[in-house]
């Protein structure tokens, strides 16, 4: 992948930060495609294959994968017109969760750019490290993964789908009313 | 613990007045643990979760960890997931398929059905003397199931599960077995921590239509749900089948607050079939939101989702939460479902989200020694309830009342001061 590319994605992918964390969500969405799905699967724990804890019995229906399915339970499974309609519930001024607003920090690292599946697409993985400050004393840190299509729309780069995958089971946050 | 004569001037419900100091006490909290949750049923699975032999999840009762297992057999068993050597947790993972079950600390393995079948070393540094017929996995004292749903008690005492539901059962009838083949659990469970008690969520979604026009206006008035429990015109009643379960119905014509249009279409299309099974109590009242007691919330208020308030400590719950759909269901209204399942409730849902800063506040004041004296008030239409034959339930008169509340901690207390199921 060539440089430029990489800083071009880089600086996409920070600003989109610096967006949410400054509660710009209006010019955050406009970041996200009309076919956009954003979606958070719940993980779980399982034993591998491998493992000598257990003794499956039916290998062929076995599960080893921690990620939920497309078609099952997640935490977010959001399109276009959800996400316009979470950020429509804090223009009420009756959205609870986030009155007063919570206080973010996206810290975005480990860039990695591929190839997409046409030319005007990419594959983008990030980490990311959301801390977050609510109340008095309350903190809270959200950690994972992001695996993201961009894709080039009239010259600027738009998130197309977005994968985000958290590294708690049971999540010890108290819930989720920021965006990732 | 706590003595019975203080728990009684704590819960005042003919006053409608409840000690803030429930919500907060250690030793209150402990006797929470021993006299409601090691005593009475509880929710554990859906049998749609473990079809198979050797199909096992693992669960909670209490703080009590449980592996819920059928054997080779076909049979299901609950045991506390317990290895009877040191006490490690046996089972570390939430889900899976297995013949047996080996500790991870010394390796002594257990059969699906229960049995202690291995133990390294047996012969030379037991010499053969470990009774391993006598170490087997602890089983629940009863083990039942109310149409797919399983459930186990502690307690050998405790009335046989249909009894304890009671008229109950209708209720989530009403909920669970509106086809033919009743419901499945879509795959995956939404698991995070509240820094709550758990009898706040336990009361509101057993009996707190109060707070969805404000607690939860903004997702209803951006178009995730259409909000029903909050409106009054239309019937519908806070009703309790007794032994402190409790649900919050609508009106028979109301929606239940689904906005997608394809489920909308489904339920139009299904509902002959619903009122033909559930008989002429469904055309008086339709549940939507309930505690079966003391702690797993059923609904079908926007989503169509069951949940554990698994206790914590006083300050702390755990929340286990599922999203079910009726199995003859097809593709596209089940994936909707899904999809307002998530939208909606959960963590990030629309509704749910607007909750935790509330029973967290509602929690964390209770520190105060001060405001603690001053008891929470759970008087709304107090006076205004009777019972009724139609509903076979105590009811409130007006849709919104806290009668479902007074309900629930009438119960809380009796099981409290209690020593046995024969005083209750």
């Amino acid at each position: 992948m060539r440089d430029d590319v990489i800083r071009e994605v880089e600086q996409f992918l920070y600003r989109e930060a610096r967006l949410l964390d400054e509660r710009r969500f209006h010019e955050w969405l406009e970041l996200f495609t009309d076919d956009v799905r954003y979606w958070m699967p719940v993980r779980s724990n399982r034993y591998p294959k491998i493992s000598k804890a257990i003794k499956i019995l039916d290998r062929d229906r076995y599960v080893e994968e921690e990620l939920a399915k497309e078609d099952e339970l997640a935490l977010l499974d959001e399109n276009r017109e959800t996400l316009v309609g979470r950020v429509a519930c804090m223009d009420t001024g009756m959205a609870w969760a986030e009155d007063p607003p919570s206080r973010t920090r996206h810290l975005i690292t480990n860039i990695e750019v591929e190839p997409g599946d046409s030319v005007s697409e990419l594959k983008v993985h990030s980490y990311f490290l959301v801390y977050r400050s609510r109340a008095e004393t309350e903190q809270e840190m959200y950690v994972g993964a992001r695996q993201d299509v961009l894709r080039r729309v009239d010259g600027a780069w738009m998130i197309a789908r977005r994968k985000v995958i958290l590294d708690q089971t049971v999540m010890l946050a108290k819930n989720i009313s920021i965006f990732f | 613990m706590a003595t019975d004569l203080d728990l009684k001037q704590l819960v005042d419900v003919d006053n409608g007045l409840v000690s803030r100091r429930i919500f907060i006490e250690p030793k209150i909290y402990q006797q929470e643990l021993e006299r409601i949750f090691a005593r009475v049923w509880l929710f554990l699975c859906h049998e749609s979760q473990i079809p198979n032999p050797g199909d096992f999840v693992t669960a909670y009762m209490g703080e009590d960890p449980v592996l819920v297992v059928r054997d080779s057999e076909g049979q299901v068993h609950a045991f506390l997931n317990v290895c009877r050597h040191r006490g490690t947790r046996l089972c570390r993972a939430d889900a899976g398929n297995s013949g047996s079950f080996t500790c991870a600390y010394h390796g002594w393995t257990y059969r699906n059905d229960g049995r202690l079948i291995g133990v390294p070393n047996i012969k030379d540094a037991y010499y053969g003397e470990l009774q391993r017929e006598r170490f087997g996995l602890i089983p629940v004292a009863q083990l039942d199931s109310y149409k797919g749903f399983f459930f186990a008690t502690f307690d050998a005492e405790a009335p046989p599960l249909l009894e304890y539901l009671g008229e109950m059962t209708w209720y989530m009838d009403a909920l669970f077995d509106r086809r033919e083949g009743g419901i499945e659990v879509i795959g995956g469970v939404q698991k995070w921590i509240m820094p709550c008690n758990w009898k706040f969520p336990a009361e509101n979604l057993g009996g707190d239509a109060y707070h969805v026009q404000w607690s939860h206006a903004a997702a209803v008035k951006a178009g995730f749900d259409t909000g029903p429990t909050g409106k009054t015109e239309s019937g519908g009643s806070m009703v309790c089948p007794g032994n402190g379960h409790v649900m919050i119905c609508v009106g028979p014509a109301d929606g239940d607050g689904i906005a997608a249009p394809e489920i909308l279409a489904y339920e139009d299309e299904i509902r002959a079939e619903a009122d033909k099974r559930l008989g002429p109590r469904f055309g008086l009242i339709k549940p939507i939101v309930g505690t079966v007691f003391p702690n797993w919330a059923i609904l079908r208020a926007g989503a169509r989702t069951f949940r554990l308030w698994h206790p914590r400590g006083p300050e702390k719950t755990e929340v286990w939460s599922w999203v079910y759909v009726d199995k003859a269901a097809p593709p596209h209204v089940k994936k909707a479902i899904r999809l307002a399942g998530i939208r909606v409730f959960g963590p990030a849902g629309t509704f749910e989200q607007a909750d935790m800063d509330n029973w967290q506040e509602c929690t964390r004041t209770c520190r105060g020694v001060v405001t603690a004296r001053y008891a929470l008030n759970t008087q709304m239409g107090l006076g205004h309830e009777r019972y009724r034959e139609d509903l076979k339930a105590w009811a409130s008169d007006f849709r919104l009342s806290e009668s479902n509340h007074r309900q629930f901690y009438r119960r809380w207390a009796q099981l409290m001061t209690a020593k046995s199921w024969a005083e209750l």
